[in-house]
């Protein structure tokens, strides 16, 4: 046994991924909580996206553990972790082109969040109103356009009824009030799980989440309360020479 | 609506199957049967790689094991054939579960080389051993004895109505969540694991029922034809059939490789008639495939289908 300091939905200690030899992720260590948000920032090429592939298991990690709720998923299959909790919307969407876009949440409502029947049928329905796709249900997702599929490829996440939920820009190449619209999601999805959101935009992460993690090379260099960790020379530093607009 | 539907196939496929059988005389219930195993044996192809995205170029292996263990278990024991004809696809359904956990180590192309080498080992070790027929093969003698009665009747209605049931269980398997899996699984396997799906599963549950298929179609073949040869039961053409047939009909749909079983019996029969010899249709059929997989790349089946619902923009599968 080892000791836990609190207890931590999800746990990941010297989380390691090197592709051809080059570090992606160094030895991350990160902690999740049920009811935390939390953002995740840093440049292109930082290892965000790579990180959370070793959480959700799409990547193997070199190194590290993870522990979930005490038990070790570090060798379980992709499958295996969305029932036992965590998902993802990946940041370039992943939908199923021949399949409604009502039969895409199916899937996860069905196989990740162990529904069935009209239970499963109900949860589809409140999960497409929620991300505002009632009206595109019937629709083959090779049809949609890029923000529908965005959307999609969250309410996928959604339908699994994670408890750790993963969110991997979803909100690249939308416009500001679109953005605001997932803003609103996002706060109303927070109670009970904990949400960790990559997003290359300050204003949508500081709205909603209230811990900051800053990655650099790999590193995760910061964690910490979101305002204290936007006022730390550290960050400004490693986005020196990006212009502010990018940043702020 | 659609459980009306595959009570309609069932009982009119049950009836059309048991008429055929007393209609028909021998020579025309033996092509006959040839058809449906050709359909199921499609079907089951067409499970596989339309549906599974498994292309395998060995389940003509299935296909083989199916006639020999009927002859060999039928010949041996005094269990009715009958009965062999019914364990034979169960045995094989079980003996494809750990080559499945083998092969499935090979990826894409390598799998599908990989069946192929099955298959053609399995000719060899036929081939080679005289207690499995040797190089002249087994003919059928259920418990020892000539068979006594002509099966061709009972065969053919065991073949068609099978080949009915088959449409209807893929039907409701199509509808349910397992199918709804299988038909993610073929736009992304990764986004099915991502929601839940364990995709190794799906593979070698579509593995097992195509086997079982195959099996079956081979039991049913060399019933009536009363004698099998290695040579004859894991050859390629039976591969290349239910690859033909369900690529130019629709890869992927139910109906697309009954149009190309149809097609492809017209076209044997119709050259065969007319004294060409041997293969010939052969070179007719790739001919065909060519051309339809230059004009139409999904087949014909969703060519058709496509064509007869452009105007209401309904789209099915
Ligand atoms: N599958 C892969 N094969 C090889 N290298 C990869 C792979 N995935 C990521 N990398 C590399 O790992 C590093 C981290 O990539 P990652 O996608 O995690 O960055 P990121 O922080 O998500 O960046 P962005 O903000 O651009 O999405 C990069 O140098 C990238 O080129
Ligand atoms: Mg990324």
């Amino acid at each position: 046994m080892f000791c836990e300091k609190g207890n931590a939905l999800l746990r990941a200690t010297g989380l390691s991924k090197s592709f051809n030899g080059v570090p992606a992720v160094a030895s991350v260590d990160l902690d999740l909580d049920i009811g935390e948000s939390v953002g995740v920032i840093g440049p292109n090429g930082a290892g965000k996206s790579t990180l959370l592939g070793l959480l959700v298991g799409s990547l193997k990690a070199d190194e590290g553990r993870l522990i979930m709720e005490g038990r070790d998923l570090t060798r379980m299959a992709v499958h295996r972790r969305v029932s036992a909790g965590i998902a993802r919307a990946a940041q370039i969407p992943q939908t199923f082109g021949r399949l409604t876009v009502a039969e895409n949440l199916r899937l996860p409502a069905v196989f990740g969040a162990g529904l069935h029947g009209a239970e499963a049928e109900r949860w589809v329905e409140e999960v497409l109103e929620m991300c505002g796709l009632a009206e595109l249900a019937g629709t083959d997702a090779e049809h949609l356009g890029l923000l529908s599929r965005k959307r999609l490829e969250l309410a996928k996440a959604v339908a699994a009824r994670p408890k750790v939920l993963l969110l991997d820009e979803v909100g690249a190449g939308l416009t500001e009030p679109e953005i605001e619209q997932i803003m609103e999601l996002v706060r109303k999805l927070r109670d009970g799980r904990a949400v960790m959101w990559v997003e290359h935009i300050p204003f949508a992460l500081r709205g909603v989440c209230e811990r900051l993690v800053v990655m650099d090379k790999g590193a995760k260099i910061l964690d910490g309360p979101f305002e204290e960790v936007w006022a730390d020379p550290d960050l400004q530093a490693i986005y020196m020479g990006v212009p502010d607009d990018e940043v702020a | 609506m659609d459980r009306h539907m595959n009570l309609i196939l069932l009982a009119g496929g049950f009836a059309a199957a048991l008429a055929g059988a007393f209609v028909f005389e021998p020579g025309m219930l033996f092509l006959l049967t040839e058809v449906m195993v050709v359909l199921i044996l499609a079907q089951m192809w067409n499970l596989l790689a339309g549906f599974g995205g498994q292309v395998s170029l060995g389940q003509q292996a299935f296909f083989g094991l199916g006639g020999y263990l009927l002859f060999l278990g039928a010949n041996s024991t005094q269990i009715p054939l009958w009965v062999w004809l019914g364990v034979t696809p169960l045995i094989v359904g079980l003996l494809a579960v750990p080559l499945g956990l083998v092969v499935f180590h090979l990826k894409n192309a390598y799998f599908a080389v990989g069946m192929w080498v099955v298959a053609e080992i399995l000719a060899a070790v036929f081939m080679r051993f005289d207690f499995l027929g040797g190089s002249a093969g087994i003919v059928l003698r259920p418990g020892g004895a000539s068979m006594t009665m002509n099966p061709e009747r009972l065969v053919f209605f065991i073949a068609a109505f099978g080949f009915v049931a088959i449409i209807v269980a893929l039907r409701l398997f199509l509808k349910s969540t397992t199918g709804l899996a299988l038909l993610g699984m073929r736009d992304s396997p990764d986004a099915a694991s991502a929601c839940g799906v364990d995709v190794r599963r799906m593979h070698l549950m579509v593995f097992v029922i195509a086997a079982m298929g195959c099996a079956a179609g081979g039991s049913l073949y060399y019933i009536t034809t009363l004698y099998i040869s290695a040579a004859d039961a894991f050859q390629m053409n039976w591969l290349i059939v239910m690859m033909f047939v369900s690529i130019i009909g629709g890869l992927g749909t139910l109906t697309g490789p009954i149009i190309g079983t149809l097609l492809f019996i017209m076209i044997r029969e119709a050259m065969t008639s007319a004294g060409f010899s041997g293969g010939t249709y052969w070179i007719v059929m790739g001919a065909l495939a060519v051309v339809v997989l230059l004009l139409a790349p999904r087949g014909l089946w969703p060519l058709i289908r496509d064509f007869h619902f452009r105007k209401t923009g309904r789209v099915t599968r």
